[in-house]
């Protein structure tokens, strides 16, 4: 009897031991305090070019008159949602007179040409969104997916003068200047 | 015997029976029973955390590994505890591990993108699953241990933040919000 009294009270103890260490395991929050988070990825689109000077060498009437030198276009961009290509053009402000000796004796656009990474030579007929009606050439042309909203591109341009076609083969002797846009444009 | 000296007699007989009966009267103390108070006084344990700063601001650079927050942000947690308390720890989460921040049209900054350096300490990202928030959306920022001379304390966590994008780099250019919670747990 004495023996069953003993066990009953230890029973009783450990549970009132047992219910006060799982009161004590319980946790105590502090009440949460929240922190704004603003993150702006902002959208840009740059273009950079090798060099800014290309010189020519014309021969009278030949149709082959190289630049100096190439130069390389490398075009850079982080877009938002919506966008679906990226161009990049060549173009003139005026078709008619690309370079000019200043005296009424002109170069036009149909005249010069660009090869994009060593393709074809291309005159810059073309009216694109940037220039002159008919003074341009669109260079390059890049569907925009989700694996390239943040890229960039090379385009090596190589340039020439064609004096073969019609009246330019009785151009004068002189300097001709002129300046040759580059430029990207992300759509739509 | 004269009638003056019965007189005395009976005078001197009176004031000795008088200063007889006198004196204990005025030796007896009478006491009320005892009525008892109950007292109780209650020390509240408490736990909380004070933020120096609400809001955070990054200039975002796409596929760069350091872009740090504009502000740090100091979190001081004050503590009174019981006895059994063990160890005070200050967490900070997301209740979203995948979309820690967004920009609301389905591009999101993951919270493992997300570091916080404390007490500029290193840079940890916010993957680890704590008592709150999402799953792998936390980090434990900093650990007290509770002994009997830290009852009642406080500590300060100077957290700096930084979005480290060179695993995401090909985000979409936008505004990503979103809202990271610190919170203090007595256990």
């Amino acid at each position: 009897m004495k023996t069953r009294k003993l066990f009953r009270i230890g029973v009783v103890a450990l549970g009132v031991a047992l219910a006060t260490s799982m009161a004590s395991a319980q946790a105590y929050n502090s009440g949460a305090q929240t922190i704004a988070l603003n993150a702006t990825l902002a959208e840009s689109l740059t273009l950079s070019l090798s060099a800014n000077s290309v010189n020519f060498t014309l021969a009278a009437g030949s149709a082959a008159n190289a630049g100096s030198t190439n130069i390389t276009a490398t075009t850079s961009w982080v877009l938002k949602p919506g966008r679906t290509a990226v161009g990049v053009y060549a173009y003139f402000g005026n078709a008619a007179a690309a370079l000019t000796d200043g005296a009424g004796n002109n170069i036009p656009s149909s005249a010069f040409f660009i090869a994009d990474n060593a393709g074809a030579s291309t005159a810059l007929t073309n009216t694109v969104a940037f220039g002159a009606a008919n003074g341009g050439l669109q260079l390059a042309n890049v569907s925009i997916t989700g694996a390239n909203k943040n890229a960039s591109r090379t385009d090596v341009m190589a340039f020439n003068i064609n004096l073969s076609g019609g009246t330019l083969p009785q151009l004068p002797a002189a300097t001709y200047t002129g300046t040759l846009n580059i430029q990207a444009q992300a759509t739509p | 015997m004269s009638w003056q000296a019965k007189f005395g007699r009976v005078v001197v007989g009176l004031a000795v029976m008088l200063a007889v009966l006198a004196s204990p009267l005025r030796a007896q103390v009478r006491n009320s029973g005892a009525s008892t108070i109950t007292l109780q006084a209650v020390l509240t344990d408490s736990i909380s955390v004070s933020l120096s700063g609400n809001a955070v601001n990054f200039n975002l650079t796409a596929g760069s590994a350091s872009n740090p927050g504009s502000v740090g942000v100091t979190a001081t947690t004050s503590w009174l505890l019981k006895p059994s308390v063990g160890s005070v720890n200050l967490y900070a989460f997301f209740s979203n591990s995948a979309a820690a921040l967004t920009d609301g049209a389905g591009d999101n900054i993951p919270s493992a993108d997300f570091q916080i350096s404390d007490n500029a300490g290193p840079f940890a990202a916010l993957t680890s699953t704590v008592p709150f928030g999402g799953a792998n959306a936390g980090l434990q920022v900093s650990s007290v241990k509770i002994l009997g001379n830290n009852r009642s304390g406080t500590r300060t966590d100077v957290l700096n933040f930084n979005i480290n994008l060179s695993t995401s780099p090909n985000m979409n250019a936008g505004t990503y919000t979103g809202t990271l919670t610190i919170q203090a747990q007595a256990i």
